[in-house]
């Protein structure tokens, strides 16, 4: 895949002003008359983007899964990443749609390209790249300044936390993204880039699929000192996850009492959120060295006793 | 009217029908009899063409039957089998018009004409009032009397039965034979019928084949053929043979094993 | 005798009920012209209800519009929404809809087996392993590609299940029956394997095929499998006197005069055709090519000259009328039109069965 990072300006000028052709982040050309006014996002973190970089009324459809903010609740629901309603999109009169290379599908694109709409995607991989596409994003919506203030504020937070955790052991991490079976996070997904951001090593790291399923006895073996359980499910019955957990005594986060629960809107999500997500990671893997900051802790995080 | 020569078939290894010669002529009312496995089925089958022989021929009129097609030997003969499946059922007129199927070729629908002749033979076999029911609707005479008529329909010269009267009442046998017996006598068809009843096959056919391990063991009269030293060594069992009280035609009774 | 109503969305007229008790030519046009004209009208129907409001007025007029050649009239969009989304995906419905109904007819007379379904010799299983490998292969569900591969995976399948299931050059319903059953296992299997190795992206893609997804309807798909289904109803059509005849069997059918061998051959043949022209675009909808033509039986009975062309219809119609209720009931959710069809199919078959006497052997 092509980290498509430069943006090529070309002013066609003409009766309607600006006019614009960008390359997204998996290589394709796009082109707009104007700056956008009816913006459809695809996906929850694009969604979360978008209103991040102060848009509003621009935002006239987003998808169904779409949590955050409050307001995204209030916009059409016009699909899944398994399903768009194409009608509804089309009756929205969109004059931009964005889409993830990491849900939706080729198809949808071209179907979408078909009905003369100008999609673009992003497609962030890790921790810097969903800072590149809140910059891209930005530059296509003309909110340049607001995404670079944005991007500066995780960017120094993210410094923040590596200056703390630098030269710290690294604790031995499980992240578990699906509950039957289980599944973690291995290479190429952000639960592991922020892992090691965080200052933790994921003991399924080296996994070259990105959500590997692992048997509970090589977990055992591999004896992580921090498990965290994601909250992929919003209805899901998490005590009983953390419970399960509590039968293998010989963990050494189960010993220790160092089994957690975290949003995994924070963790698996690539939108200005993550930055949470890794700061509730650090403050998780080293505890002793952000003490003071427990006490201000907002989100879902759970201690388990 | 319907020669064969030297006929011999077998399914797999061994021989059902072997080296069979037969002439049936124009009218006669031809019963094939013997135990089971002796062939009589498979002679039926034999006779239009659901099967081939591997040695032998069989002519129709003088015409190979391995060289008439499918429909030219509907036209000739049709057979009232024991059963049909009624797994959708037809109307009875619906039934009795596929006999007409022989002379429609690739059209698709009956004429005018193919409906009186369905309900000319309906007619004949009585079973015009039920022309409009489902054949699972009726018993199993007047079935088996629909059967009758679909054949008739196919406007035959011959026609074959195979084991007309098994799962019938008496009153109906005799009701289904009485029919075949004026078909055969009144409109000169000629009639071959399968039966295991040797009763039956005396009291109406003009000549008995009677079958032994695939070949011809006797043929003739009832009389010629009916006889206590035949039954015993065909069918292996004891039997008494006397004559029919009313028709003075060979009759058998079964007699039980000694000692009992 | 009165006719039931049709269930559905819509309510019909009960139909005339003086019925001559043969089935002639026109008795055939006529009940031709009704079902044809019902499925005009769920044609109708279908395209203009969707997710997205578009003024019924508007859409009819847009419609005519377009009938008679002239330019619609509406906005690009309401354009896009009418003749790009809705209509082929009701074309598609209707095409799938009569063809699963026509073979399953076929399927039931040449096995003699009420159960009896399109897919029951297994061609459906081969034209999901040759999907879902395109699929796999990254050809995508919206391809022209994938379609012709699901094709080929249905003749293969076909031509092996006709290998193993003749006996002394003959073909045996019982013998065919156990041969479609095998490969079909084994062909499960391997879906399932497939199934277990597939990353993320295609598993969704797979899976809304095996339940049937008629969302990827588009005009060049239609156009492909069309001839098809056309071609494999007409020869099926040709021959539904003789298909009659060997429903008593195929002995019965042997002395009447036909071929049966060469019957069955070019039937199988066809209705294998059409199950899997229609299978390979949009993938297995079930229970239609099952309850249809036995609904069509006990309304208008077992004469495939009646049969074969009124299954098509009231088929067409059906999935029409199912995709429609499955793609408008919790829009923008879209449910899989296999759920509809068992659910409205299903309760309107046991009315049928109760009503009516039915097949002697169920």
């Amino acid at each position: 895949m092509i980290f498509g990072f430069f943006l090529v300006f070309l002013v066609f000028g003409g009766p309607n002003g600006w006019a614009s052709s960008f390359t997204d982040e998996v290589g394709r050309r796009v082109d707009l008359q104007g700056p956008p006014r009816r913006i459809v996002s695809l996906a929850p973190n694009i969604t979360e983007i978008l209103f991040r970089l102060g848009l509003d009324e621009e935002i006239v459809g987003v998808s169904l899964h779409c949590n955050y903010p409050e307001k995204a609740k209030t916009r059409p629901p016009v699909g899944s990443y398994i399903r768009l309603d194409f009608e509804r999109i089309l009756s929205l009169r969109p004059d931009l749609v964005i889409a993830t290379g990491a849900g939706n599908t080729r198809e949808m694109v071209k179907r979408l390209e078909a009905f003369g709409l100008p999609v673009y995607v992003v497609f962030p991989k890790d921790f810097d790249g969903v800072l590149q596409s809140i910059l891209n994003v930005g530059q296509v919506v003309k909110r340049e300044k607001e995404a670079a203030e944005v991007v500066s504020d995780m960017r120094k937070r993210k410094e923040r936390i590596r200056e703390v955790t630098e030269g710290l052991p690294r604790p031995r991490v499980f992240l578990q993204v699906g509950e039957a079976p289980i599944v973690t996070v291995g290479k190429g997904s952000f639960g592991n880039d922020l892992i090691r951001l965080a200052g933790g090593e994921n003991i399924a790291g080296q996994e070259k699929q990105m959500y590997p399923r692992i048997g509970i006895e090589e977990i055992l073996k591999r004896a992580p000192e921090v498990i965290l359980v994601s909250s992929m499910n919003p209805d899901g019955d998490y005590e009983k996850v953390i419970r399960e957990w509590k039968r293998w005594k010989t963990i050494p986060a189960v010993k220790r009492n160092r089994v957690h629960l975290i949003d995994s809107d924070l963790v698996d999500r690539p939108a200005p959120r993550i930055i949470e997500g890794l700061e509730q990671m650090a403050r998780l893997f080293h505890p002793e060295r952000f003490k003071g900051a427990l006490q201000k802790e907002q989100g879902k995080v759970s201690i388990a006793k | 009217m319907m020669d064969l020569r030297s006929v011999s078939f077998r399914y797999r290894e061994d021989w059902v029908i072997r080296d069979l010669s037969f002439r049936v002529e124009r009218g006669e009312f031809i019963g094939i009899v013997g135990p089971n496995g002796s062939g009589k089925s498979t002679l039926l089958k034999l006779l239009y063409r659901l099967i081939a022989p591997q040695r032998g021929k069989i002519f129709i009129d003088g015409i190979d039957l391995g060289a008439m097609s499918r429909s030219e030997i509907a036209r000739k003969m049709a057979v009232v089998a024991q059963e049909t499946q009624l797994l959708f059922p037809f109307r009875v007129i619906e039934v009795v018009l596929m006999g007409r199927s022989p002379y429609l070729g690739h059209l698709m629908f009956e004429s005018q004409k193919d409906l009186e002749i369905a309900k000319k033979v309906m007619a004949w076999t009585e079973v015009l009032p039920f022309a409009d029911r489902l054949l699972d609707e009726l018993s199993g005479g007047e079935r088996k009397r629909v059967l009758i008529a679909r054949a008739l329909a196919q406007e035959p010269e011959i026609m074959l039965l195979d084991e007309p009267t098994a799962s019938l009442d008496i009153h109906h046998q005799i009701d289904f034979l009485d029919l075949i017996h004026s078909l055969n006598r009144e409109r000169r068809l000629t009639i071959v019928m399968a039966s295991h009843d040797m009763n039956l096959a005396s009291e109406f056919c003009d000549r008995i084949l009677l079958l032994q391990g695939g070949r011809i063991h006797s043929v003739g009269s009832p009389q010629e053929v009916i006889t206590k030293e035949s039954i015993e060594e065909v069918y292996g069992c004891k039997v008494w043979v006397d004559e029919n009280p009313v028709s003075g035609m060979p009759r058998i009774t079964l007699l039980k094993k000694e000692g009992r | 005798m009165t006719k039931p109503k049709i269930m559905g969305p819509l309510n019909l007229p009960d139909p005339p009920k003086a019925i001559p008790r043969i089935v002639t030519l026109g008795r055939v046009l006529l009940v031709s012209a009704l079902l044809g004209g019902l499925l005009l009208l769920v044609i109708v129907f279908s395209v203009l209800l969707g997710s997205a409001r578009v003024d019924p007025r508007r859409s009819i007029e847009m419609m005519l519009r377009m009938l008679v050649g002239f330019p619609s009239g509406g906005t690009e969009t309401e354009e896009a929404i009418l003749f790009s989304i809705r209509f082929p995906r009701v074309l598609l419905a209707g095409v799938v809809g009569a063809g699963l109904s026509v073979s399953g007819a076929a399927f039931q007379a040449l096995l003699r087996n009420p159960l009896a379904d399109p897919y029951i010799l297994g061609v459906s299983s081969g034209a999901a392993v040759g999907a879902i490998s395109a699929i796999l292969m990254g050809l995508g569900a919206l391809s022209l590609a994938t379609p012709l591969i699901a094709s080929l995976g249905a003749l293969l399948t076909i031509l092996a299940v006709f290998y193993f299931g003749r006996q002394d050059g003959r073909i045996h319903p019982h013998t065919l029956l156990l041969a479609g059953v095998i490969i079909g296992s084994f062909l499960s299997a391997l879906i399932m394997f497939f199934i277990s190795i597939s990353p993320k992206e295609e598993l969704r893609t797979i899976i809304f095929w095996l339940m049937g997804d008629l969302s990827i309807a588009n005009y060049r798909a239609i156009g492909v499998i069309v001839p098809y289904v056309v071609l494999g109803f007409v020869s099926l059509y040709l021959h539904a006197r003789p298909l009659n005849l060997i429903l008593s069997g195929e002995e019965h059918a042997v002395q009447l005069g036909v071929d049966v061998e060469r019957l069955k051959r070019t039937c199988y043949f066809s209705a294998s055709l059409i199950t899997a022209a229609s299978v390979s675009v949009c993938g297995l909808i079930g229970f239609v090519g099952l309850i249809i033509p036995h609904s069509v039986r006990l309304l208008l009975g077992p004469d495939h000259r009646l049969l074969l062309p009124a299954s098509g219809l009231l088929g067409a119609s059906f999935l029409v009328a199912s995709d429609t209720v499955a793609r408008t009931l919790l829009a923008p959710v879209e449910l899989p039109v296999g759920v509809i069809t068992a659910a409205f199919g299903g309760p309107f078959f046991i009315y049928l069965l109760k009503a009516r006497k039915v097949v002697r052997t169920i």
